[in-house]
Order: C-alpha cells, then sequence, then structure tokens
C-alpha cells in the first residue's frame, strides 16, 4: 500500500511539473514521494531513526535513511491513521502516549514499515521516541545505535556527541560492508552548508513585511529538509522557494498571506487534513509565516572535520536542553518575524514539548505576544472536532484585533 | 568532614546519593506522597506524569524541607519539564539538572562519570565540601551497608517475620530516602533486631512487584489484604534506590556512574545490545524469586513505561506468569480503585 501511494505520489507530480503546475512545494513533496518510495522499494539499504540523526552522514554512506515520525505524519495525512493506531492499542500501549509513535507501532505491526537494516535511536528530542526504536530493533531482530544527545555544547559534550557519530560510522560500516568515502563526506558537507545557507535566505525572506510565506508553504519544512540534507536535491528545493519568496517580494503578489496578523506556530503542524489555515488566510488574512523548526541554528559544519559540526547540530536543535533555551529561541523568531500572535498546538502525548505549556506562554507573554494553546492530537484525526478549534482561533483573531499592534 | 551542611533534595532513583553526601549534605527524597494543593498545571501540561506534579505540587506549596539544592536527573521529558518547572516556581534557588544516558556503554559511562564529576563542582559552589576519593569511597561504602541492609529485611519480610510486613519495609525505604545513611543504618539495623510473631495461617500468594512510583505503605497493605505476598519489587521507591555499588579500585567517579547506570534498569534506560529485554528481565526475576504472578505499577503518562508494557506482557505470558498491570496517580485515592482488580487477580492465582 505505502509503496503504490509514494509511487502513485511521485508520478502525479511530475506529471504535473511537466504539464507546467510546478512551485516549490511541488519540488518538496516530489522529493518526499521518492523518499517513500524508496524506503519502501525494498531495495535500497535502509535505517529507521530518531529526529537528531546525522542524516547526511548516513547518506554519504549510501543508507536510505528516516525518522520514523515521518511514516505516523505521512499515515496522518493520508487518512488511514487510525487503523494503524488501534493496531497499537490492541497491544496494550496507552493511548496517552504521543500518536506518531502510536501509530508508527501500528505500521510495523501490521508489517507495514520496511525491514531496515538498522536503527540510530536518539535520545532528543523525546523518551517515546527513543523507546519506539527500541520496540522496533526488538521486533524487527535489528541492531539499534543510540546517541546520546546531551543538553548543552560545551567542548566535552561536543567531543562526546561527535566520538559517537563516529563509532556510528563504524556500527554501519560493518553492518552494510561499506566504507565511508573522505571525498563523498566532504562533498556531502558541502552540500548541507549550500543547502542551509540558502534556507537562511529563504528565512529572511519570510521575515518580510508583508511576508511572502503563506501558511502551507513552509509546513514541516525544517524538519523534513534534514532528510535531504548532503544530497543535491536539498539545494534545488531550498533555491526553489527562495526565487519563489523573492519573485512575490518583488512582484508584490502576497495572495492571501499578506494578511492582517502573522502567526507562529510552535512545534509541530497538524498532520492530517483540516481547514483551519484555510480559514485563517481567508476569513481573517492571516498567515503562519514561522513554525519553530524552521531556522537553522547551527554554524556551517567544517567539510575537513565534520563530526564536530554535526554534534553541534544535533544538540543545537531547539526540542533540545532546557525550557529556557527552548523560549529564547521562541522570543528570536517572535522578534525577528514580527509576530502577533503564537499557536501553541500541545500535541497530547508529547511530553517533551508541550510539558511546559506555561512556561512558554509566560515566556511570550514578556514580549507582548499572546499564545493559544489548543490541546489537539496532531496525528489521530478521529478525535479532532474542528467546530471547536475554530471557536477558539476565531476568539484568539478577535482577541489581536482589539490589541494595539506589537511591531509598528 | 564537616557534615551538616544542609540537605539536597532529589526525585529520582538514578541520583548518586553517596555524591551528595560526600560532599556533606543530606540527600532528601521529594516524595509525591505528600497531600498539597493541586497547583502544578500552572506550569505544566495535564498530560505529565503524576509523579512529577506531585513533586512541583509541593514546591509551589513551599512543603519542603529548607533545601540548600534541588538535584534532578536527565531521565525523561517529564523530569526535564519539572527541572525547568521547578526553576520558575523557586526563582534563584540552587538547582542543577544532571545528565543520564540511555544506554550504559563505556563511552556513556565515562561521559556520565564527567556529569558526576560536574555535580561535584556544583555541590562546592553551593557551599560542600571538596570531594575526594577517599570521602566518596565512605560515602559509597555507607550505602553499600544499607543496600547489604535492606536485603536482609526483605529476606525477613519474605519470612513474614517483619512486623507490619512489605507496608513496614515500604516505610523503611521512605525513611531511607529522606534521612541521613548514619540515621539510615541505625534504624535499619533496629528493625532487624525487632522480633514479630511469625504469622500463621495461609500465607499469601507470592507476587513480584514492578514500575516505578509507589511509596504508599497503604498500597502494600492493600496488596497483602487481598491475599498477595510482595516477594520482591523493583520499583523507583524502593530496592531501586538503594542497589549496591561496586567499587574495586581507580577512579571512584567511574565506579559510582558504572554502579548507578548498570543497576536494576527502570523502563528509561536500557540496553541497546538487547532491546525489548525489560520483558524478560521481570519474567527471570519473577521466577527466581518463587512469585506466581506479577503485578506492575506505573504512574500515569509515564513514556518509557508506557513504551515497554506490551512487551512485557508478551513476555510473561510466553512464560505463562500471570500479569496484573495498573496505573496511578501517586494518591492513595487511585490504589484504593484498583483493590477489586487486585483482589480478583489474586484468586485467579489460588
Ligand atoms: S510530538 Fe513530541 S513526543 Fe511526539 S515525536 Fe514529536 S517530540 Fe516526540
Ligand atoms: S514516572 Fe516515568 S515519566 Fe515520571 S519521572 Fe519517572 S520515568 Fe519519568
Amino acid at each position: 500500500m505505502m509503496k503504490e501511494y509514494f509511487t502513485d505520489l511521485e508520478e502525479g507530480i511530475q506529471g504535473a511539473i511537466r504539464g507546467g503546475n510546478s512551485s516549490p512545494k511541488k519540488f518538496y513533496t516530489l522529493e518526499l514521494a521518492r523518499l517513500g518510495r524508496r524506503l519502501y522499494s525494498g531495495t535500497d539499504a535502509i535505517a529507521w531513526c530518531g529526529i537528531t540523526a546525522p542524516f547526511d552522514l548516513l547518506n554519504a554512506m549510501g543508507v536510505t535513511s528516516c525518522f520514523v515520525e515521518f511514516i505516523g505524519a505521512m499515515l496522518a495525512s493520508t487518512g488511514v491513521v487510525g487503523s494503524f493506531i488501534e493496531e497499537t492499542d490492541h497491544t496494550g500501549y496507552s493511548s496517552d502516549a504521543c500518536s506518531y509513535h502510536r501509530s508508527v507501532s501500528g505500521a510495523a505491526i501490521k508489517g507495514m514499515m520496511p525491514v531496515p537494516e538498522f536503527l540510530i535511536g536518539t535520545t532528543n528530542p523525546c523518551s517515546g521516541g527513543l523507546a519506539v526504536l527500541e520496540n522496533l530493533a526488538c521486533r524487527f531482530g535489528k541492531e539499534l545505535f543510540v546517541l546520546h544527545i546531551p543538553q548543552n555544547d560545551s567542548a566535552g559534550n561536543v567531543r562526546f556527541l561527535a566520538d559517537q557519530m563516529r563509532e556510528m560510522v563504524a556500527f554501519v560500516s560493518r553492518i552494510t560492508g561499506r566504507k565511508l568515502d573522505n571525498d563523498l563526506l566532504r562533498k556531502t558537507v558541502e552540500n548541507s552548508n549550500r543547502a542551509c545557507g540558502i534556507m537562511r535566505e529563504i528565512f529572511a525572506l519570510a521575515r518580510h513585511v508583508p511576508s511572502p510565506a503563506a501558511s502551507r508553504d513552509l509546513s514541516n519544512f525544517g524538519i523534513v529538509m534534514a532528510l535531504f540534507l548532503g544530497g543535491e536535491q536539498a539545494v534545488a528545493i531550498a533555491g526553489a522557494y527562495r526565487d519563489e519568496f523573492r519573485r512575490r517580494i518583488d512582484a508584490g503578489d502576497y495572495g492571501k498571506s499578506g494578511g492582517k496578523f502573522r502567526l507562529l506556530w510552535i512545534q509541530n503542524r497538524i498532520q492530517f487534513r483540516h481547514g483551519l489555515e484555510k480559514m485563517l488566510e481567508e476569513e481573517y488574512g492571516t498567515s503562519i509565516i514561522v513554525d519553530e523548526l524552521n531556522d537553522i541554528t547551527w554554524d556551517d559544519i567544517d567539510p575537513e572535520n565534520p563530526y564536530d559540526g554535526f554534534a553541534r547540530r544535533s544538540i543545537s536543535i531547539p526540542f533540545n536542553g532546557t525550557m529556557a533555551r527552548r523560549v529564547e529561541h521562541l522570543k528570536k523568531l517572535a522578534r525577528e518575524y514580527r509576530i502577533d500572535g503564537a499557536v501553541n498546538p500541545c500535541n497530547w502525548g508529547c511530553r517533551q514539548g508541550t510539558g511546559a505549556r506555561g512556561l512558554i506562554e509566560n515566556g511570550l507573554k514578556e514580549i507582548g505576544v499572546p499564545v493559544l494553546n489548543l490541546e489537539v492530537d496532531c496525528v489521530d484525526s478521529r478525535k479532532f472536532t474542528e467546530g471547536q478549534f475554530r471557536t477558539r482561533l476565531e476568539a484568539f483573531m478577535e482577541m489581536l484585533a482589539t490589541r494595539p499592534p506589537l511591531w509598528r | 568532614m564537616n557534615r551538616n551542611k544542609g540537605v539536597i533534595g532529589f526525585a529520582c532513583a538514578y541520583t548518586p546519593l553517596p555524591l551528595i553526601h560526600a560532599a556533606g549534605f543530606q540527600p532528601y527524597r521529594v516524595l509525591p506522597n505528600v497531600d498539597c494543593p493541586d497547583q502544578a498545571g500552572h506550569l505544566l501540561h495535564d498530560n505529565l506524569c503524576p509523579h512529577v506534579k506531585r513533586v512541583l505540587d509541593r514546591a509551589m506549596s513551599g512543603l519542603l524541607p529548607d533545601l540548600k539544592g534541588m538535584v534532578f536527573m536527565n531521565s525523561c521529558d517529564s523530569m526535564r519539564r519539572l527541572y525547568d518547572a521547578w526553576k520558575a516556581a523557586r526563582v534563584g534557588r540552587n538547582v542543577v539538572l544532571v545528565d543520564l544516558p540511555a544506554v550504559a556503554t563505556d563511552s556513556s559511562i565515562k561521559f556520565f562519570r564527567d556529569e558526576l564529576e560536574g555535580l561535584s563542582r556544583t555541590l562546592e559552589r553551593w557551599d560542600g565540601a571538596v570531594i575526594d576519593e577517599a570521602s566518596l569511597a565512605g560515602s559509597i561504602g555507607l550505602y553499600n551497608r544499607i543496600s547489604a541492609l535492606f536485603t536482609e529485611l526483605r529476606g525477613k519480610a519474605n519470612r513474614s517475620a517483619l512486623k507490619g510486613d512489605s507496608a513496614k519495609l515500604q516505610e523503611a525505604y521512605n525513611r531511607a530516602s529522606i534521612s541521613s545513611p548514619e540515621d539510615c543504618i541505625d534504624f535499619l539495623e533496629a528493625l532487624l533486631k525487632e522480633d514479630a510473631d511469625i504469622q500463621q495461617g495461609e500465607a499469601g500468594v507470592p507476587v513480584y512487584l514492578f514500575g516505578n512510583m509507589l511509596p504508599e505503605p497503604e498500597a502494600f497493605a492493600l496488596f497483602e489484604s487481598c491475599g498477595a505476598r510482595i516477594v520482591s519489587d523493583d520499583l523507583c521507591t524502593g530496592s531501586r534506590l538503594f542497589s549496591a555499588i561496586e567499587t574495586g579500585g581507580g577512579d571512584m567517579l567511574l565506579n559510582l556512574a558504572r554502579g548507578i547506570l548498570e543497576r536494576p534498569a527502570c523502563a528509561r534506560t536500557f540496553s541497546a545490545e538487547r532491546p525489548g529485554s525489560l520483558g524478560d528481565d521481570v519474567a527471570a526475576a519473577a521466577k527466581k524469586t518463587g512469585a506466581r504472578g506479577v503485578i506492575g505499577y506505573t504512574a500515569k503518562f509515564c513514556d518509557p513505561y508506557i513504551a515497554r508494557l506490551p512487551g512485557v506482557r508478551e513476555s510473561l505470558k510466553r512464560e505463562g506468569i500471570p500479569l496484573l498491570l495498573l496505573e496511578g496517580d501517586c494518591t492513595l485515592r487511585s490504589i484504593g480503585q484498583h483493590k477489586t482488580r487486585i483482589q480478583a487477580f489474586v484468586e485467579m492465582m489460588r
């Protein structure tokens, strides 16, 4: 089912692009489809990973690697997630857990997750994500390597993580029989740096007032682009977005996005189809112009000695470390993007992300940015009552309308 | 060495108590089973584990001794968020988060050793004594003595020779986790000397208990009133906190780091070489202790356990060992609600 889905998606988008209907979002979705097809091809060496694994390094070793939550998001977006979650629930897995992980576990039980060559667990961002990789390693009878992501980038911590990544390379070589080619690694790192450089340009353009970014343009962008880093395709996708955003600004073409209010979306988007973003744009002229993970929080990586850079990158992800650090990052985004309000979906089951709901709210309030806390399961659409969320968002928009402008 | 430098709070069974003690402080576990107003929701999301919320409730209500500082371990997402919320609730007070690897490889043990060294420096900044190898070895020795005394006490409870049975044992764990090791040794020795009438009548059904937070002695009394006899436990608020640390020679911090990471693990620590082994470990422990059944007791919203319980269920099923899983919120009320299920479980095993 998944193989056909990704193959059809790839062909459909290719057809649209050939027919002249192209957009940066289409290039991006095309790469997603290609990744999905490779994962389910049955021929590629694949690895299931945690979110902060160094995907470019794994790509350089010829391994098609992906964080498992990607599958949860895919199942949600295709509207079939319910039966997978139920499969997990039948094993006695509590419904209080994150639905990304419940759906992935269900996919594995139903035989819908391809068997990997190995797994790479990461301690960041969440305990549940690491646990699910342990469970998958057990189910598939495959070896698991765990990367402990330290809480801050002290010299000792960076060295520790860099050394673990070197050990990981030896682990991957042992399993796949493939050595890491240093020239290829250098090229991969250069490509990662190029793509990240262009992503910085995209984010700078998205800060423009009015913003060229519409609500759906960059949804899941930062987190998913990590999967493509190292390859030319990441550079191409980033380039397409940058050029399109430049074009929109030059042409004054802001479509629905040139709106009244500029929103910051905290953590991950709601992954299944819903009408809230459309409602915000069409009824309130409001766009989500930045997501928390749409930022490059690390410096360029040294192609000659990349491990310290890889380590710093994994440590720098905003979900890692203390909440004070995360709140500072959110404040930085709010200021840079001149944000009017923020939405925190508080994904049910996510301890790390929504655990400190109150601290995020208080932190943004300090700079005058109000936060709307929604209580939503971002993956399991069966619990979603759109009307209720509409009412909450409408009230939030009305509140924003009565406030004096924050940044002007 | 200058003792009585004050009290240091902690909340997790992975806390390096000997290190805190070697710095001249008395470790004090902030247990969740203290009645206080429910306020944690102002800072933490409702879906965090009740252990963490109750600890924060205590901080927000001021129901704590005068702490010189608080040591948190990075054991899970909820604990990390508790550290953040604690800082916000007790602005300007000493607090530290010590990183804790999820697997006990050589490199992660070495990393944890360095984290412990960092904690020593922090304790010094909080007016603690400078910790040297000898003082640390001495403190580890005291805690190992406590571990040995608890082993004896468990034996006594198993022979039904401990007045108050497993509830009394749990009281001893609770008291030990808020006392200095010196005091703890004294009262454990006294408890071992106490005579109790060996109980006559039908012995309870032997049950192995595992999970995380169950500090309420009343819960143990409830298990026994339902006809169960707890033959061994593996709980964060029970034996796990006081398991022995091998000292040997060499670097004491490294010994301590290894000892803590290689202890019987709660679900947040696992072996990458043996993924999913918690289930087999629980089954093996249950068999070794001669238990006829297993009760798993975990705090609601605990991700490390949520993810591993299906595996535990499978392992026990394979071994033909009955399992009762209970979820709680660190209140007596929630434990009491399970009474009928516990009775039925015990009856089924008779
Ligand atoms: S939503 Fe939270 S718990 Fe779920 S995968 Fe993301 S970080 Fe982990
Ligand atoms: S009970 Fe579970 S979630 Fe709560 S602190 Fe312990 S390991 Fe973390």
